[in-house]
């Protein structure tokens, strides 16, 4: 089960590849053949269950278009 | 069993982002990467209510615009003037600035060593791109030496003199309590540039003194090279010529400018 | 009956920026004006108030953009090369709509001229010497009492307008001393400045404050495109030019030679005056007190026929061209300048009795 999550937002992206780059288990690959509404080259995030949700591609995004989420098994209430 | 999400990164709520607003910055410009770490230190020090950010002239003048928190834009490279008003007349705990190299280190260098050398209680944020980006890509205080700029054709020479290293520069001046020069070219620069920023902060709130970091950031059009490539020319060329670090951390400076307790 | 002192016209600009509530004051050492920073240095500190001097009158000046920013009523005070310095500031407080006062202490021009009197900034300070084509108010005092009531007038009518006043003293007037009333003069109470950074949680409507010397350039709710912006400081000026002209006349309605002078030059006029009402020459006065505005109106209405104009200016003829504009064809306009001075040296004036000599010429 991943333990985190990303949400890339396309129309804030500007396809920089940071996200990409500095992925250490290469969850993004970019480019991704897909384009934002503006044109740019969006990234993938391609291997979302190896995503351990520690942040580095939202740290590196310039244009914070990436909310980086960890996934925590809630107890269900008794 | 449910799954509980849990948000860890991503942009601060004190960016004014209407629905589709883009962060009004080059691709792969590393500004915005700075402006973030300012606004996480200001909101974890609860202060984004308080502050007033003092922006000049050039590519970072677009990012506190968009901030949620009072502002005022000045002439360029007037900001250490304009701040060190804002500062002595509201007694704001934190007052900043937001400059670019040439903002803060040529036209603004009149300002900025004579803030230094009243020891203001002001921090300045300098984000060098060794460029002049919004006039499309000039050499500026930080172009380094062989780098060609639209007026360094042939890259910067004996006719241009050296690149300028102001952190260095404004340690022997004893109103200063902190300089350091960071970058955020990877992960680990970046937490250190983080901590450089909180550390200056905290000097200001202190009344230490006088708090200066400078910050280098990629700028891929201006220097004709992808944003990945960008990184690259920082490791290898950038961080050669601009040692990264605290080049002075002082508790207080001798006769500080007394700051009201908060 | 307020206080009554005998004072430079330096310090009576201290005086009078006390009485108006002025909170910070930024300057810089340069001659003729000194008294006025040091006045400054001495008064406001002990009393809490902000005073720091600058590294040059460009910091000056964005000192006091940062001031005015916050909402404070601030200046400085400077004379004719610290002037040149403080243009682009002055531009960018226009832009800004930031009130405050600048206090213009003149002297020998151009460059670094003289430290001696003279009014050859008229045209800078009347015609807005930085980039853009903005006005601002210019009040010139001829006594000491009047550069202290000037000052706090000039600091209603920047808040009034939300744009810089300046009050245009010279040598003479400054290092002249003369009987003050100090008197904290009230005018009608003005809107609290909701536009002022304080730091967002200070703000009534929890709203951020972003002051800015490129309104227009950056949309806003107040100025969603720039000609909105331009067109709110188009009726800004042409409300000032409405409301806010300011001269003397003097012995006017009979006059064949009607004198036309400001500040310390309307001293000399007077004397001059009075020794022709002596020999039987019927000689009026009209003192502009706003350069801008400039009372061209009130001039036009003297030029009746028969009537002659005499500028008496300590320069080449600055207020000469808009008294020219003003009378158009209607009345002959003669000129007393500063090569008329009674010596070459720069400590040269113009004497009541040189006035006297041209009265006679034209008359």
């Amino acid at each position: 089960m991943p333990r985190g999550e990303i949400v890339i937002f396309d129309q804030h992206c500007k396809g920089c590849g940071y996200c990409a780059k500095f992925c250490a288990r290469d969850c993004i690959t970019h480019p991704s053949g897909r384009y934002s509404p503006q044109g740019y080259i969006l990234p993938d995030f391609s291997a979302p269950d190896k995503c351990n949700a520690c942040g580095i591609c939202a740290w590196m995004c310039p244009d914070h278009a990436i909310d980086v989420y960890k996934l925590v098994e809630a107890e269900v209430a008794a | 069993m449910a799954v509980k999400k849990e948000k860890v990164a991503g942009g601060s709520d004190l960016w004014i982002r209407p629905e589709f607003a883009v962060i009004p910055s080059c691709p792969g410009c590393q500004e915005p990467v700075v402006g973030q770490l300012i606004l996480e230190v200001v909101e974890e020090m609860g202060l984004d209510g308080e502050a007033i950010v003092v922006p000049g002239v050039g590519c970072t003048t677009f990012l506190p615009v968009i901030w949620n928190m009072d502002a005022v834009l000045t002439a360029h490279g007037r900001p250490c003037d304009v701040a060190t008003a804002v500062k002595r007349v509201t007694k704001a705990p934190l007052v900043f600035t937001v400059q670019g190299d040439g903002d803060c280190f040529a036209i603004g260098a009149g300002p900025t060593v004579s803030a230094a050398l009243r020891g203001e209680n002001i921090t300045v944020i300098t984000m060098s791109n060794t460029n002049y980006g919004t006039t499309g890509g000039q050499m500026s205080p930080t172009t380094v030496t062989g780098q060609r700029t639209t007026t360094t054709p042939e890259g910067r020479g004996e006719m241009q003199g050296h690149p300028a290293h102001v952190p260095e520069l404004l340690g022997g001046i004893k109103g200063v309590a902190y300089t350091a020069r960071g970058a955020v070219n990877t992960p680990a620069n970046l937490q250190k540039a983080k901590r450089y920023i909180k550390e200056a902060f905290q000097k200001q709130l202190d009344g230490a003194g006088f708090s200066l970091v400078e910050i280098i950031v990629a700028c891929p059009p201006n220097w004709h090279y992808t944003p990945i490539d960008c990184l690259k020319f920082i490791d290898e060329t950038l961080l050669a010529e601009f040692p990264l670090g605290e080049f002075k951390n002082v508790d207080r400076v001798e006769q500080p400018i007394p700051v009201p307790a908060q | 009956m307020g206080e009554t002192l005998f004072v430079q016209g330096n310090e009576a600009v201290g005086h009078g920026a006390m009485a108006a509530g002025c909170e910070a004051f930024f300057g810089y050492p340069i001659t003729p004006q000194n008294e006025i920073t040091e006045w400054f240095a001495r008064e406001f500190p002990p009393q809490g108030k902000v005073f720091v001097q600058s590294q040059s009158e460009i910091a000056s000046i964005n000192m006091v953009f940062g001031a005015a920013a916050t909402g404070v009523r601030c200046m400085t005070s400077t004379s004719s090369p610290g002037w040149s310095l403080m243009q682009e500031g002055m531009s960018m407080l226009s832009n800004a709509e930031l009130p405050c006062v600048v206090v213009l202490v003149q002297r020998g021009g151009p460059g670094a001229g003289t430290t001696r009197h003279s009014q050859m900034d008229y045209n800078s300070a009347t015609r807005g010497g930085g980039g853009g084509g903005y006005h601002d108010i210019v009040l010139a005092p001829a006594s000491v009492q009047e550069q202290h009531d000037h000052v706090q007038l000039a600091f209603h009518l920047a808040d009034k307008y939300r744009n810089p006043v300046i009050v245009l003293s010279d040598a003479i007037l400054g290092q002249m001393a003369e009987p003050l009333e100090v008197k904290a003069l009230n005018y009608n109470s003005l809107p609290a400045k909701e536009w002022a950074v304080r730091g967002r949680d200070h703000q009534s409507d929890g709203q951020r404050r972003l002051i800015l010397p490129a309104q227009g350039f950056m949309p806003s709710k107040a100025y969603p495109n720039y000609l909105t912006f331009v067109n709110n400081l188009d009726q800004k000026f042409k409300e000032m030019r409405r409301t806010e002209v300011r001269f003397e006349l003097q012995d006017v309605e009979d006059a064949r030679v009607i004198l036309v002078a400001f500040g310390s030059l309307a001293r000399v006029c007077q004397g001059a005056m009075e020794m022709a009402r002596g020999e039987g020459k019927k000689v009026g006065l009209v003192r502009p007190i706003s350069l801008w505005p400039f009372p061209a109106q009130a001039i036009r209405k003297l030029a009746r026929d028969g009537v002659k104009f005499l500028v008496v200016e300590d320069n080449l003829g600055q207020m000469l061209e808009d008294v020219e504009s003003a009378i158009g064809e209607s009345a002959p306009v003669h000129f007393l300048g500063m090569l008329a001075r009674h010596e070459a040296r720069e400590m040269g004036m113009i004497f009541p009795d040189r006035v006297l000599e041209e009265i006679n010429k034209v008359y």
